[in-house]
């Protein structure tokens, strides 16, 4: 299968940035755990983060930084310790499916064909629908993925780009107004990676660019292709967002042409200045140099 | 695509010819040194084919035939294990999906499980007032621990991820039993109920050498009785090739249930 240039398709219409209503809304979230013998583990400090409708925001740091937790915050898997997240207006109280999650690595019951596994979610979220609906939703996203004629294999049968196709026909299946991806492209290859993220804004694309998208990444390039803005979080324990970089490149961005854009090598260039700054060594008298 | 006479099989079938044929050696240098006190191979055979001629005769009470013991001995075996399944497996989901299971039961069941069947066989006397209800008696509560444990292990030890997904698309009480608990579990439980069967076949021999009537084991103590050592033997390899057959019945169901197959 060869990937396409041009994705994102002209005419949608593209709202600007005051325009858009809010999706997500994360309050003074602070998130806490007890650990074993050492009091508390503050991962995430004091972050507030407004999200609109649409709008396809990555969340970017280096390991161990809490933005997986900011994000599970959102779907509702962690509790915040104080704060509050709100999604389309209703406050978080745990998870939901107005929000589709694609976890990290995949996730996909292994005894489970393709097929099912994207069927049962479907039919856990839309219980209202008769069979046929339901296999009717789950066939059409396992179609625009590219997966149809693979949906009678096991997990174990597929690639890893299959796989992650496969939890992303799933997240989409239930139609969430809120799709959350952590790191869903960390464990591809370059080339694979490139394709998914073709994929990924073709099924955006697809549904009018209505899905609001929270990415967590630690690959700058990928953020600014895909992203609406970057927002770059400290180093924990206790991280705070650091800053929220806008990419002010228009849609439809052809991945080849825009690395040649001053905007974009600007942003980058400031991505990775907020990133390594980070990392400096002088304690131990190297200097460090990007 | 595997064919019955594929190589693998072929070298499977010479393999275990090799394993019989050095258990022969074996057995006949023990016979040699022991001067024929142990009979040798050859003196079982005819034995061994003396009784698979009429296998299922039956001369009264205590004159039956190897078929009919094996039988009875079989049937046994299996209603105990069903017995003992039947506590196991709901127990064992149990104290695989509350932590207060756990804590409450574990206790008990370290302190059972390395309890001889013999030790059981009087309580099993006294609930029954019989010795076949004893019998089965012994064979369920001997046999129900590795089964109990392995179900308890895999309930108990389901991945973070298949419980998030439970929780991320919001499956039912039953979605989740039946889509990610029990497929989870099974390949557990399936490993407990072979490791159970084990036991169970090996809990007959005792528990019919103390009961009496009908059964292989009782065959063995009547054979002693009788002097037939010929006898013994031929049914110490019945009970092993049995067991083999019992055991590879549950590895087959065992490669049923396994999902990761390629």
């Amino acid at each position: 299968m060869q990937p396409k240039q041009f994705v994102d398709m002209p005419g949608a219409p593209v709202l600007g940035k005051n325009e858009r209503p809010v999706s997500i809304e994360v309050k003074d979230v602070t998130i806490a755990f007890p650990t074993r013998g050492k009091g508390v583990f503050t991962a995430v400090k004091n972050i507030d983060l407004t999200i609109g409708k649409g709008e396809i925001v990555s969340i970017i740091g280096h390991s161990g930084c809490g933005k997986s937790t900011l994000m599970n915050a959102v779907s509702g898997m962690v509790k915040p310790t104080s704060g509050e997240v709100i999604v389309n207006g209703k406050r978080v109280t745990g998870p939901g499916p107005d929000r589709g999650i694609v976890f990290q690595n995949y996730s996909l019951l292994p005894w489970l064909t393709v097929y099912q596994n994207v069927y049962q979610a479907v039919d856990a979220v839309m219980p209202a629908k008769t069979a046929a609906e339901k296999r009717e939703l789950a066939e059409r996203n396992l179609t625009m993925v590219n997966l149809f004629q693979h949906r009678d294999k096991l997990p174990s049968q597929l690639s890893g780009g299959m796989k992650q196709r496969t939890a992303i026909a799933r997240a989409f299946a239930i139609n969430p107004s809120v799709l959350l991806l952590d790191e869903p492209f960390g464990a591809l290859d370059a080339l694979t990676k490139g394709s998914m993220h073709i994929e990924l804004l073709k099924l955006w694309n697809l549904d009018h660019r209505e899905k609001t998208i929270i990415m967590v990444t630690h690959d700058i390039e990928e953020a600014i292709f895909l992203s609406d803005r970057v927002v770059v979080m400290n180093d924990g324990p206790a991280a705070t967002i650091r800053e929220i970089v806008d990419i002010p490149l228009a849609r439809p961005r052809n991945k080849k042409a825009i690395i040649h854009l001053p905007e974009y090598m600007a942003v980058h260039d400031r991505l990775l200045s907020l990133l390594t700054k980070s990392f400096s060594i002088e304690d131990e008298g190297v200097e460090y140099q990007v | 695509m595997k064919t019955l006479f594929s190589l693998s099989n072929l070298l499977a079938v010479a393999w275990f010819a090799g394993s019989l044929a050095l258990l022969i050696a074996i057995w006949w240098v023990v016979s040699l040194v022991t001067e024929h006190e142990i009979p040798d191979p050859a003196a079982t055979w005819t034995v061994f084919s003396e009784m698979l001629q009429d296998p299922f005769y039956d001369s009264g009470p205590n004159d039956k035939g190897i078929g009919i013991q094996l039988w009875g001995s079989i049937k046994r075996v299996g209603a105990g294990f069903l017995l003992g399944s039947l506590v196991a497996i709901p127990m064992g989901l149990l104290m695989g999906a509350s932590t207060v299971g756990m804590r409450l039961l574990n206790p008990l069941v370290q302190i059972l499980r390395p309890v001889s069947p013999l030790a059981w066989f009087p309580l099993g006397l006294l609930a029954f007032k019989a010795a076949e209800g004893a019998t089965v008696f012994i064979i369920a509560i001997t046999s129900l621990w590795p089964t109990l444990i392995n179900t308890a292990f895999g309930v108990s030890s389901i991945p973070q991820d298949f419980k998030n997904v439970g929780k991320a698309f919001g499956f039912s009480r039953w979605k989740y039993i039946s889509k990610i608990l029990i497929p989870y579990a099974l390949p557990h439980m399936i490993t407990g109920l072979r490791l159970s069967i084990g036991v169970a076949w090996m809990v007959i021999v005792a528990g019919e050498m103390l009961s009496g009537g009908i059964g292989i084991g009782f065959f063995v103590w009547d054979s002693w009785n009788g002097l037939s050592l010929e006898k013994i033997l031929s049914a110490i390899l019945i009970i092993g090739f049995v067991g083999l057959l019992l055991d590879k019945l549950f590895n087959g169901l065992q490669q049923l249930v396994a999902y990761d197959k390629k």
